[in-house]
């Protein structure tokens, strides 16, 4: 007999022989297969959709500032000082840097809003309507008008803002702040727009307007700006993808400071890395589950097998033959099957991760954190899943069958016939 | 400005009253009527404002018209700029106008934290009633000579319970003419936060005034507002009518 | 009376096979069990949330003028004769079980100032008695000491405010904002001590002082503008509801509003999750529903010489589809109870303690536990443990139906030839 190959040879026809048994335990391998990837791209995925939905209503995911902007917000700390930046210099930089998808410049400025008798303090940002659009999702969520145009004295209003000043969309507003050369700011703006974030924080205090507007309202230079916000190819990288920008950005001529969203909402870091945790006991138990599954089934065909191991040991075989028949099995079942639950799951993660499916018709879409948010499934991909999933249940597989094999191959044949 | 007009005003009035040395108690009473006074008293003046500040330096020319505490209405001269612009304090109403968009709002009092006008005087200097009678206790802390100079230096004491930010407040008058010549605005734990300089005594509307006070912050040296007065008036027959919305958006 | 020989027999079969019963129990009883478990942790986590979210506002339930919801303002507050009324409908709810904490606030804007600097500040007037059980603001404590009974000129502050008003304990500073007559009056008070939350619009925004300091100094006696509730579960808003509106008697000055109203984007938060939720469990299904069908179909395969032996015995076709699918009735009842049991074990004993999130976050991030308490407690709630019961008891049940009819139409002899 050449050693090994007979019984690899073995183990292949007994699959065959025995179609209903390796049919219903390759079901279990590749369906288990299928559940555990396919919950694993989902919790990233919601996870990412978290983080992306958090960063993107305004604080985006990579901010840039001078030096010491931070966390005063003194007003004449702009980028490069009182001297200013090129900033579409700076912009361009920036987005030279392949992970960065879209950067925008912005200037803050803090006054009052007033109409007819109601005045309320503000904050007042300055910013590149079209920049800001592929930035931010906040001015995707206008309830009424539309976006600000420069050089119109236009400007939107959060929707609490607007009842408290109680105005509507072609009502004017008076806007009052302090200038950089230190008299009053002051002049008239027609409100164009009202968004609505669903955070009373940003409804009730923010009023957007466009940059060079709000730079001429506090006498500011066009190259002063005290921001520039950024989204990334990866939120979740942000971190590395921050110092990476930064050490481009080094010795550059105005000394800035990047920061990565984390570092600017620690909280809603906080929130998504709990997320995160909560997910890693969800696809714990799917994970637990899906080999279970299959082990069981395995040790129940495996025991089922016994009078058959017992007639093939009458016949002359050994009891490591009869082990190696069982863990080959395994192996080319495990091989087959999952190859099979690759198949069927690879597409589906793909047509998720491309085309998301909407659960709308279950439960309807609202707002939440400010942007509208979408009961989709969608999809991350990774490598450690699918991996990590399949090397679990392959090698369940095995050893769920080497078990009971094992276990059978110690009763002596004619016992076993004899079912004793 | 209201209130440290009040303050500088009430104090001078006092010394004008008796000699030597002022009991804490007759102070009250002195003041007390000083209080009652200033109530009824009109009074309106030409002021200069120069602000120096970290970023940049200033100046505005402002007509001020005031009766008792509760009124008041400062409107701005110079720099073209910023003429027209005007503050109205009414009751407890504050309202400013501005000529660029024509325009009046209304100041709610928690919105007063800026600068006024971006000097180093706040909202709150302007619009707070004088209450030192009831926020202060008196004594004298120095009597004698500093500078080449006989003074007398009051040390105000915040009564316990007062709503004032200050830990203590330090008077410097002159004894000679009884001017004063400087306020230091302490915190409680005895750090400097403010101080105000008197200069420039001249006779104005038939009295000796300090016509040049300086405000200087503690933690900035090298900023400061310095308000001039060329000319001032009181008792000018000026009534509650005279502080409307009508006259605040007046150009003159 | 036949029926009953064939049950015993059914009992019997399934004592003499105690392996594969086992086996094929096994699939069931472990579902049902991670069921059970996936369950209560998802609803300790939403309750967790709702609870955190809650103590940060106005609790489960709140007592408020009408109006006093979107203005937010003084004049919409309950003067002295009102807030007795919405004080004693509280007492409608002191059952152990229901009612965990209540307060009486009065909350007003205004500004705070020092020596340095001032600051728009939210004021709440609080009772040091109560507060303390309700809201955890004082576990945030960095120096100093929470408010207690019997203080008067005492302020609770956060760490920013202090920073920026240069402020510590004991230091003095003054509140202004306009009273309830319309005047401007300002308050003196004093740090007595100072918290950190994290969260910049409260240690910046946020000051606590003794609510009859502020109903003094707001010129409003006895008045609030809210009693806010919190209770020992969030099923129990809307029973509380009903309770409290019953006890004001339909009082038109009154709203009694739950917790959903007061805040709604945790409403919609928890709604976001629930799809989630939705979908983990609907996957965490299939795959125990997939391996129970698996097990019971294995464990056919090798039960045909079996199924032959019962026919020989003299059993008719139908007889021995009956025994068979008692045998899996049996299987499946037992499997729901020794479910069920496993289940709680499994949960109270890993996680009877609490599940700490926290522990499975990344280390290198150091948790303030700002908005949520990463400890999360499994809730049973048994609405939910019977529909993973009967879930359980259905597939098992239809899954034996599968071995039953194979085992009615048969060829004993056929069967009785070859073991296969």
């Amino acid at each position: 007999m050449s050693g090994d190959s007979v019984w690899w040879r073995v183990a292949w026809r007994n699959l065959w022989r025995h179609r209903a048994r390796t049919l219903i335990t390759a079901s279990g391998l590749a369906f288990g297969y299928l559940a555990a990837v396919l919950m694993i791209g989902l919790t990233d995925g919601m996870a990412a959709e978290l983080v992306e939905n958090g960063t993107r209503l305004l604080v985006g995911q990579v901010q840039v500032h001078a030096d010491d902007y931070l966390p005063e917000r003194n007003m004449y700390r702009t980028i490069g000082g009182q001297d200013g930046t090129d900033v579409q210099g700076l912009l361009d930089q920036v987005e030279a840097n392949e992970d960065v998808s879209n950067a925008a410049a912005r200037l803050y400025g803090g006054g009052l809003l007033s109409s007819g008798d109601e005045t309320r303090a503000g904050l007042l940002l300055g910013v590149d309507p079209d920049r800001e659009l592929l930035v931010s999702t906040l001015l995707d969520g206008l309830v009424e008008g539309r976006l600000p145009e420069t050089g119109a004295w236009e400007l939107i209003v959060g929707s609490e803002m607007a009842e408290q000043l109680e105005v509507n969309v072609g009502d004017e507003v008076v806007v009052v702040a302090p200038a950089a050369d230190g008299s009053m700011g002051n002049d008239l703006f027609t409100l164009v727009g009202i968004f609505r974030t669903g955070t009373p924080g940003i409804d009730a205090n923010y009023a957007m307007l466009p940059l060079n507007d709000l730079q001429y309202l506090m006498a500011m230079d066009v190259t002063r700006v005290h921001e520039i916000v950024m989204t990334v190819e990866r939120p979740w990288d942000t971190q590395g993808i921050a110092a990476v920008l930064a050490a481009e950005l080094e010795g550059s001529d105005p000394a800035v400071r990047v920061r990565p969203w984390m570092e600017l909402r620690p909280e809603l870091f906080e929130y998504v890395s709990l997320f995160d945790a909560a997910n890693l006991i969800i696809v714990a138990i799917i994970f637990v589950m899906a080999v279970f599954g299959v082990a069981n089934t395995m040790l129940i065909g495996t025991f089922e097998r016994r009078r058959e191991f017992a007639v093939v040991r009458a016949l002359g075989t050994t009891p490591g033959g009869v082990g190696r028949t069982v863990v080959y099995e395994g192996i080319i079942l495990g091989t087959l099957a999952l190859m099979a639950g690759a198949l069927i799951t690879t597409p589906i993660l793909v047509w998720f991760h491309n085309a998301p499916p909407d659960l709308s018709a279950l439960t309807s879409g609202f707002s939440f954190g400010g942007s509208q948010w979408r009961p989709i499934l969608r999809v991350e991909y990774s490598w450690q899943g699918p991996i990590a999933s399949a090397v679990a249940l392959f090698l369940t597989s095995i050893f769920a069958a080497m078990y009971p094999a094992w276990k059978a191959t110690r009763i002596p044949p004619a016992d076993a016939l004899a079912d004793r | 400005m209201k209130g440290v007009h009040a303050l500088s005003a009430g104090l001078f009035l006092l010394f004008a009253v008796g000699p030597a040395a002022v009991e804490a108690q007759t102070a009250r009473e002195i003041l007390d009527e000083v209080d009652r006074l200033m109530r009824g008293e009109s009074s309106r003046g030409v002021v200069s404002m120069e602000i120096t500040t970290e970023h940049w330096a200033r100046k505005l020319d402002m007509e001020v018209w005031s009766l008792g505490t509760e009124y008041s209405l400062v409107r701005v001269q110079s720099p073209p700029r910023e003429a027209g612009m005007a503050t109205l304090k009414a009751d407890q109403e504050v309202w400013n106008y501005l000529p660029r968009v024509d325009r009046t709002i209304k100041v709610p009092p928690s919105l007063m934290m800026g600068s006024w006008m971006g000097s180093h005087f706040t909202n709150d200097d302007l619009v707070k009633e004088s209450r030192i009678v009831d926020d202060y206790e008196f004594e004298i802390a120095f009597e004698g000579e500093r500078d080449g100079e006989d003074i007398w230096e009051f040390l105000l004491i915040p009564k316990p319970e007062a709503p004032v930010v200050w830990g203590r407040v330090e008077y410097e008058v002159r004894k000679r003419d009884k001017m004063p010549t400087s306020v230091r605005y302490y915190d409680e734990d005895g750090d400097l936060a403010r101080s105000m300089e008197f200069s420039g005594f001249v006779t104005l509307g038939g009295r000796l005034v300090p016509a040049r006070m300086d405000v200087i912050p503690a933690d900035k040296p090298e900023e400061r507002t310095t308000l001039i007065y060329h000319e001032l008036d009181f008792d000018i027959g000026l009534d509650e009518s005279f502080f409307s919305l009508r006259n605040l958006r007046a150009r003159r | 009376m036949r029926i009953l020989i064939l049950i015993r027999l059914s009992a019997r079969s399934v004592g003499r096979n105690l392996r594969r019963s086992v086996l094929t129990a096994a699939a069931m009883v472990v579902g049902l069990a991670l069921l059970i478990l996936s369950r209560a942790l998802a609803d300790g986590t939403h309750e967790q949330w709702i609870d955190s979210a809650v103590a940060l506002g106005v609790g489960h339930v709140a007592i408020q003028a009408p109006g006093y919801l979107e203005t937010r303002k003084l004049e919409d507050r309950l003067d002295a004769p009102a807030a007795e009324r919405a004080v004693e409908a509280v007492d409608a709810l002191f059952e152990p079980a229901l009612l965990r904490a209540w307060v009486p606030r009065l909350s007003v804007g205004g500004l705070a100032s020092s020596a340095s600097s001032a600051l728009p500040v939210q004021i709440l007037g609080v009772d040091p008695a109560l507060e303390p059980s309700f809201s955890a603001l004082q576990d945030r404590l960095e120096e100093g000491r929470y408010l207690e009974p019997g203080d008067r000129l005492q302020a609770f502050v956060g760490v920013e405010l202090a920073r920026r008003l240069e402020l510590e304990v004991g230091s003095r500073f003054v509140l202004t904002a306009q009273t309830a007559t319309g005047d401007v009056q300002g308050q003196l008070v004093r740090v007595v001590g100072i918290f950190r939350t994290a969260i910049p619009e409260m240690d910046e925004g946020l000051i606590h002082i003794p609510i009859e300091t502020a109903q003094g100094w707001l010129e409003a006696p006895g008045a609030v503008t809210g009693v806010a509730m919190m209770l020992e579960t969030s099923e129990a808003t809307d029973l509380a509801i009903t309770r409290l509106e019953a006890a004001l008697g339909g009082d038109d000055g009154l709203d009694v509003l739950g917790w959903e109203e007061t805040s709604p984007e945790l409403a919609d938060a928890i709604r976001i999750d629930d799809v989630g939720d939705y979908i983990f469990h609907t996957i965490l299904f299939a795959i125990v529903a997939l391996a129970i069908l698996n097990s019971v179909m294995m464990a056919v395969l090798g039960r045909r010489r079996e199924f032959g032996i019962l026919q020989a015995m003299g059993l008719t076709g139908p007889e021995t589809g009956f025994v068979v699918f008692f045998e899996g009735l049996f299987v499946t009842a037992a499997s729901g109870f020794f479910g069920v049991i496993l289940g709680y074990a499994v949960t109270w004993g890993f996680f009877g303690d609490g599940l700490d999130f926290s522990a499975l976050m990344d280390s290198d991030m150091s948790f303030s536990g700002t908005i949520i308490d990463p400890v999360i407690y499994p809730t049973f709630s048994i609405d939910q443990i019977l529909v993973s019961v009967y879930s359980i008891v259905i597939i098992g049940t239809l899954a034996s139906i599968y071995p039953a009819l194979r085992a009615t139409r048969f060829d004993v002899a056929e069967a009785m030839k070859f073991d296969r």
